[in-house]
């Protein structure tokens, strides 16, 4: 009999600690109940976990952790459905099932020596939080990094920490924006596209990482062309409704790709040619 | 398909016979209502396979049930745990199964097997023998001929047997197939020069003999050209009930959902489901963004999957030409309808 991988099967993984980032946004810090097989474990920043909860079935969440930092993995998740609702309501020391890692991650190797421009609105930074940590972790191997982040009001800035620190970085810019001001923020108010201006562009030598809502990575795809990025210095990861997410269920699909598998990270030359909703 | 044998139809039922000693035995079956299905059959004595008309499912439901649990799971405070479904499936004969849906197991093969394993379906699959049965004359809404699949089988089943009027001439293709020749070698008798002389004679008849002219491919070269007007999705996404019959008698419709069952508080049951992408809900994302437009473009998934993204991924389209959907479309959006539109005007 041939030797079968259980695919379909999560292992349980607890709850270390759970983190505010807004109203909508938690961050789940994770390690599987399986001493050895948690010390295996590695992933790409880009690639996803299917999580199980009780009675909910399952939803892909990106990493927003390094595999630079092992021992525990961070899942961001925002409320939207059924099963991101019940997990907003676990706590500490409550246990979840995890399937993965899935997906093809970010392409790093090639971002090696590059200037890095992450653009991002919303849970859309989670991913690239991945990325940017990683790049921090090995910071003499990638040029500057910018960072533009878009938020709906200055109360839902998630990830307010952890941006903070980065800033404090050499040779790391973070701009953000609102759509809508509140009392007392003093900051950009726009769309993410309206603090281009604002920072260092160098298509050529920069690679620019853009995760968001489909009308902001629409709107960026298309101003970070007319500002003379390639079509593959463009990355952008997208995001689906799924349930196997190993590419047989076909319900993540888009036109003719998977992105279970083929993604979720793709570049825009990649995506040229077919009908994708972010693209408009 | 190198040896070729004969096997008198008189000894079919006893050959049967042999084999569901060893094997549980699925073959086309009429029931009390006069349908044909693919059946678990107990009692070969009492009701011989009906060999005569077109089973009304295909394997899918064998290797791919509509519904199975894939594990079972745990919760307690503290606690969530997982334990893989146990259900083993006896070693299984499919017989008089038809070229075209032999090749849809073969897809299904590629679908679950190439890449990563799927271990529910291969659990199925390895201990099944397909044993098929090439088709003299077309049924009603057969194109098999047109998407290259039939009506006879070049390769892929274990043993294939052809009609030949009083005996079988019988194909061994695989070495379980040359594995159940050797073990009941006194049924089969070494077929002589004008036996495979006749096959060739029967399969010349049967090419000819498809009563519809379906444009396969053509539609595949225009979808690839992208030369299938907005229109033709509209008008038939506008026609489409949204009822599931096509995806769910289409034997090489493999999409599924995957649900949680509770059994009570504290156990449950993940369960895998058929799906079909003609669904208003198969891409709706949690809070409510839907990537697809069901009401212009719900159908598009369906006939470009099958026409366009197969040919390009696998070689060839992933419809196998059995006219089941035909029959069972009461909306008009089968995939002949889609094919006849999509060529129109040239």
């Amino acid at each position: 009999m041939t030797d079968i991988s259980p695919l379909y099967l999560p292992q349980p993984a607890v709850i270390n600690e759970v983190i505010e980032e807004n109203s909508q946004i938690r961050t789940f810090v994770l390690s599987f109940c399986d001493r050895e097989y948690n010390e295996k474990f590695t992933y790409l920043p880009g690639q996803f976990m299917m999580v199980s909860v009780p009675h909910c079935g399952e939803a892909p969440i990106s990493f927003s952790s390094t595999p630079e930092e092992p021992g525990h993995i961070r899942l961001s998740v925002r409320r939207a459905g059924r099963l991101t609702n019940a997990m907003h309501r676990m706590k500490k020391g409550d246990v979840v099932g995890l399937r993965g890692p899935w997906g093809n991650g970010f392409p790093l190797d090639d971002m090696v020596g590059r200037d890095l421009l992450f653009v991002a609105g919303g849970i859309g930074l989670a991913p690239l939080a991945a990325v940017i940590r990683t790049c921090i972790k090995k910071r003499d191997q990638y040029g500057r990094i910018s960072i533009i982040y878009g938020s709906r009001t200055p109360s839902d800035i998630a990830f307010a920490d952890d941006i903070a620190a980065w800033g404090m970085e050499k040779d790391v810019e973070c701009l953000l924006t609102v759509d809508k001001a509140e009392p007392g923020w003093d900051g950009a108010v726009g769309l993410v596209t309206s603090l281009f201006d604002r920072a260092d562009f160098a298509p050529g030598k920069q690679t620019a990482l853009v995760c968001g809502p489909p009308l902001m990575i629409r709107a960026v795809l298309s101003d970070l062309g007319n500002r003379g990025f390639a079509d593959e210095e463009i990355i952008t990861t997208m995001e689906r409704h799924m349930k196997c997410g190993v590419g047989v269920c076909r319900h993540c699909h888009m036109d003719g790709r998977l992105v279970c598998a083929d993604g979720p990270v793709f570049s825009l030359a990649r995506l040229r040619g077919l009908e994708v909703m972010e693209l408009g | 398909m190198s040896d070729k044998l004969i096997l008198k139809k008189d000894h079919l039922t006893t050959f049967l016979r042999k084999l569901s000693k060893e094997y549980q035995l699925v073959v086309p079956l009429k029931n009390c209502h006069g349908d044909t299905l693919f059946t678990v059959i107990e009692d070969l004595d009492s009701q011989p396979p009906d060999l005569v008309n077109q089973p009304q499912n295909s394997l899918k439901e064998f290797m791919l049930p509509q519904q199975e649990v894939l594990f079972t799971y745990k919760n307690s405070p503290g606690d969530y745990s997982f334990s893989p479904a146990t259900v083993k499936p006896p070693p299984t004969i499919f017989f008089g199964v038809r070229p075209c849906d032999l090749s849809a197991v073969l897809y299904m093969d590629v679908i679950f097997l190439q890449g990563r394993t799927d271990p529910h379906y291969l659990q199925k699959r390895e201990n099944s023998v397909l044993i098929g049965l090439n088709c003299n004359t077309s049924f009603a809404d057969c194109f098999c001929n047109a998407t290259r699949h039939g009506p006879f089988l070049e390769y892929g089943s274990d043993l294939q047997f052809t009609d030949l009027g009083d005996r079988f001439l019988v194909e061994a293709g695989r070495s379980r197939g040359e594995e159940i020749v050797r073990k009941w070698g006194y049924f089969f008798a070494v077929a002589a020069k004008e036996d495979r002389a006749r096959k060739y004679q029967v399969f010349l008849e049967a090419r000819g003999g498809f009563a519809r002219m379906v444009h396969v491919d053509q539609a595949i070269k225009r979808l690839r050209e992208k030369k299938v007007d907005d229109s033709v999705w509209h008008e038939l996404s506008l026609r489409c009930q949204d009822c599931g019959g096509c995806a769910y008698l289409c034997p090489t419709c493999t999409c599924f959902t995957i649900i949680d069952r509770p059994v009570d508080n504290v156990r449950g049951e993940r369960l895998r489901s058929w799906d079909a992408c003609t669904f208003a809900g198969f891409t709706n994302m949690a809070g409510g963004h839907n990537p697809v437009n069901a009401a212009t473009d719900a159908i598009r998934q369906r006939f470009m999957h099958k026409l366009c993204y197969d040919v390009k991924d696998h070689g060839r389209p992933s419809c196998v030409g059995c006219g089941r959907c035909v029959g069972i479309c009461f909306g008009g959006t089968d995939i002949i309808r889609f094919i006849n539109m999509a060529c129109e005007g040239i």
